[in-house]
């Protein structure tokens, strides 16, 4: 059996009467992409706090690379790497000066810090930059340097706390692609964001959070079928549509064209072909993570658990 | 090796920001300047006793005219030194051969060698001794010429008291206040935790700083010696590496305080606020301004809580009067005792500093 990347049990992490997280557990395989998601103050960036060594659990068991993040923390954080929510660069120090500082601590030598930012700046097209100071840099370019100054150890585990929160869209791509190509080429990689379509392009186990639980947990394929319970559904054809018994609600509806939602989608079909009208085009909306997570974190909010 | 890493990259960071570096140049100097004109000039009355190295057999019986009860006679000016760098006389006077005779001639000249740890005494003698020599205010022919003089014959002025004094206190202060500021910096960036999660120890992180602060400390207080030096005629009669050990002694004994602050507040402005309601009154108590010996009694027991008093006294009696380490041996245990407890609350207040 292959040793997870990360194990959690029943993990708490308490501020005083703030229950940040609140009893969560998950598994991460080597290689998974793993996306943490959930609305502000859900507890993500005290989940990776925890993970990373520099939050101690109030109770609960986490390994980080087979490693007990609190009785083997000096181990856990040389398998690791970490963009953290904030920026973790000096500001008056110029490009090269921070990775090198930052990689000296891990004792890689001069030469071999300057192979690697050399291949990873160029990858992000900033190497050029590399004698600037970063308060001179765009939030994007200075995103970039964060980045590459986390991977230039060469961490097994790489830890992403919104990676993408304030870029624009060029830069957002360009780390997206970046994130996706690392975890092609078999590094472990934990994401946390709002964004649901950055979840939706690259990861392939998404745990969903809000106040300090995590509410849902799988493949977002997964999620997505679970939750699925309406579909919308565009329907053309050959001759106008009369009145349709079925569970569900009209949207639109123009001539030979209708807009619907429906709760099941065989049942509405039939009854169309029933009344013998001729289906030219039929178009079904899957619902998007963005809904299911809109779903179940009002529903928490409402007391309902799903 | 780690330390100095960190030592390197804080210093740096700091000699990248140029308002900082002028800052931290322009207020010893601004310091100097200021306090070096404010000092009271009153005269009071001689606490402590008086010590006379006489080479002038008659002078002690024209002292004990003068009913001058409070004097101790020495046989050599070493003496007379060393008696001033263990505090047991506040005011030393050297008087020379033919004293008694030129007095009738009006040409009389007498040392008076002030304490610096508390050169009101010494002021206070150079102007009582012609008045007990028979100098009457409204007669205009001084009989008797005092000079207010160093250990080596130079002229005594205020700076030799106030300069060392201030050579501790910026050290102390400056590497206190920078150590609290940049921690709380770094943690409020989110650079500490960059720091944290990389495989090196984690004391390494304090230490470096430490480190960082204290090249910046001494060299901020090697300002203020090169000013006093160069503006107001103060000299290093003592050894320049006793200087700098005594000054890193005070350093160390002061440094807990700063880390202990950081460690208690989160914010980088009320810990600020924190560690001025300390140094505040730290620098008035610690007698760098003004004498301890002429402080009223309850605040000469306040200032014995701060290192900062030891740390001045020891300074004084290094570069003032030159004497080495075995006459400042109870200020030098003080401070390692401040030094080591200091240290205790630095490794105490870090481990709970990077608690989250
Ligand atoms: N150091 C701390 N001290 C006290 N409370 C804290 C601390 N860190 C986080 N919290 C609280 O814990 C809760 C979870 O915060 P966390 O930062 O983990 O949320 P998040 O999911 O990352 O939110 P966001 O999307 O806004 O980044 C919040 O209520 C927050 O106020
Ligand atoms: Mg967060």
């Amino acid at each position: 059996m292959k040793s997870k990347a990360i194990s959690v049990e029943s993990l708490k992490k308490y501020y005083k009467k703030v229950k940040a997280v609140n009893g969560i557990s998950f598994d991460v395989d080597y290689g998974d992409l793993f996306a943490l998601l959930g609305p502000n103050g859900a507890g993500k960036s005290t989940t990776i706090r925890v993970l990373t060594t520099l939050a101690a659990p109030t109770s609960g068991n986490v390994k980080v690379a087979g490693y007990d993040v609190i009785r083997e923390d000096k181990k856990v954080r040389q398998k690791i790497g970490l963009v953290s929510d904030r920026l973790i660069l000096y500001d008056r120090l110029t490009v090269l000066e921070n990775i090198v500082f930052f990689s000296k601590l891990y004792n890689l030598d001069k030469k071999t810090i300057i192979t690697r930012a050399e291949k990873l700046l160029s990858l992000l097209h900033i190497w050029e930059w590399k004698n600037t100071v970063v308060s001179k840099l765009s939030t994007g370019m200075k995103q970039k340097v964060n980045i590459a100054r986390a991977l230039i150890p060469e961490p097994d585990i790489i830890f992403l706390d919104e990676p993408m929160l304030g870029l624009d869209p060029e830069a957002t791509r360009t780390i997206r692609n970046f994130i996706a190509a690392l975890n092609k080429d078999g590094k472990t990689i934990i994401l946390t964001t709002h964004v649901l379509y950055e979840v939706e392009l690259l990861a392939n186990k998404v745990a969903i959070m809000n106040k300090g639980k995590i509410v849902a947990i799988d493949t977002p394929r997964n999620l997505r079928n679970h939750f699925k319970r309406e579909e919308i559904v565009e329907v053309e054809t050959d001759s106008p549509i009369g009145d349709l018994n079925f569970d569900g609600e009209i949207l639109e509806k123009i001539d030979n064209y209708m807009k619907v939602k429906v709760e099941d989608l065989d049942y509405f079909l039939k009854e169309l072909t029933e009344m013998n009208i001729k289906i030219k085009n039929i178009k079904t909306f899957e619902p998007s993570l963005e809904d299911i997570f809109i779903k179940i974190t009002s529903d928490e909010k409402d007391g309902v658990k799903s | 090796m780690k330390v100095f890493m960190i030592a390197w990259k804080d210093l740096k960071t700091f000699l990248r920001s140029r308002t900082m570096v002028i800052f931290s140049i322009a207020m010893p100097i601004i310091m100097m300047l200021m306090l070096g004109y404010i000092f009271p000039q009153n005269v009071g009355k001689i606490s402590g006793k008086v010590g006379f190295y006489s080479q002038d057999l008659l002078f002690k019986a024209t002292i004990k005219v003068a009913n001058v009860s409070n004097a101790i006679f020495f046989n050599s000016k070493e003496g007379l030194i060393h008696a001033l760098a263990k505090d047991e006389i506040v005011v030393g006077a050297v008087v020379p051969k033919n004293f008694t005779a030129d007095m009738a001639l009006g040409k009389a000249q007498i040392d008076v060698i002030p304490n610096p740890a508390n050169p009101q005494a010494g002021i206070m003698m150079a102007q009582m001794i012609p008045t007990m020599a028979g100098n009457s205010s409204s007669s205009k022919t001084k009989k008797v010429k005092v000079n207010l003089t160093n250990v080596d014959g130079s002229a005594f002025n205020y700076y030799d008291f106030m300069a060392p004094g201030i050579m501790a206190l910026v050290a102390i202060m400056s590497v206190a206040n920078g150590l609290a500021a940049s921690i709380t910096r770094e943690r409020e960036l989110g650079t500490m935790d960059g720091l944290m999660v990389t495989p090196i120890n984690r004391g390494n992180i304090v230490v470096g700083k430490i480190v960082a602060q204290t090249v910046r400390g001494l060299i901020q207080a090697i300002i203020v010696l090169g000013i006093s030096m160069l503006f107001f005629n103060v000299k290093i009669l003592g050894s320049i590496w006793s200087t700098i050990l005594l000054l890193i002694l005070g350093i160390f004994s002061f440094i807990g305080v700063g880390i202990i602050i950081t460690a208690s507040v989160k914010e980088q402005e009320t810990a600020q606020i924190m560690m001025t309601t300390i140094t505040f009154p730290m620098m008035f108590f610690s007698g760098i301004f003004f004498p301890v010996d002429q402080m009223p009694k309850f605040a000469q027991y306040i200032s014995y809580i701060f290192p900062l008093t030891y740390a001045a006294d020891a300074l004084r009696k290094v570069i003032t009067l030159g004497v080495g380490f075995s006459y400042i041996s109870t200020d030098v245990i003080v401070l390692l005792g401040f030094a080591i407890v200091s240290s205790l609350v630095a490794t105490i207040g870090f481990k709970k500093l990077i608690q989250d």
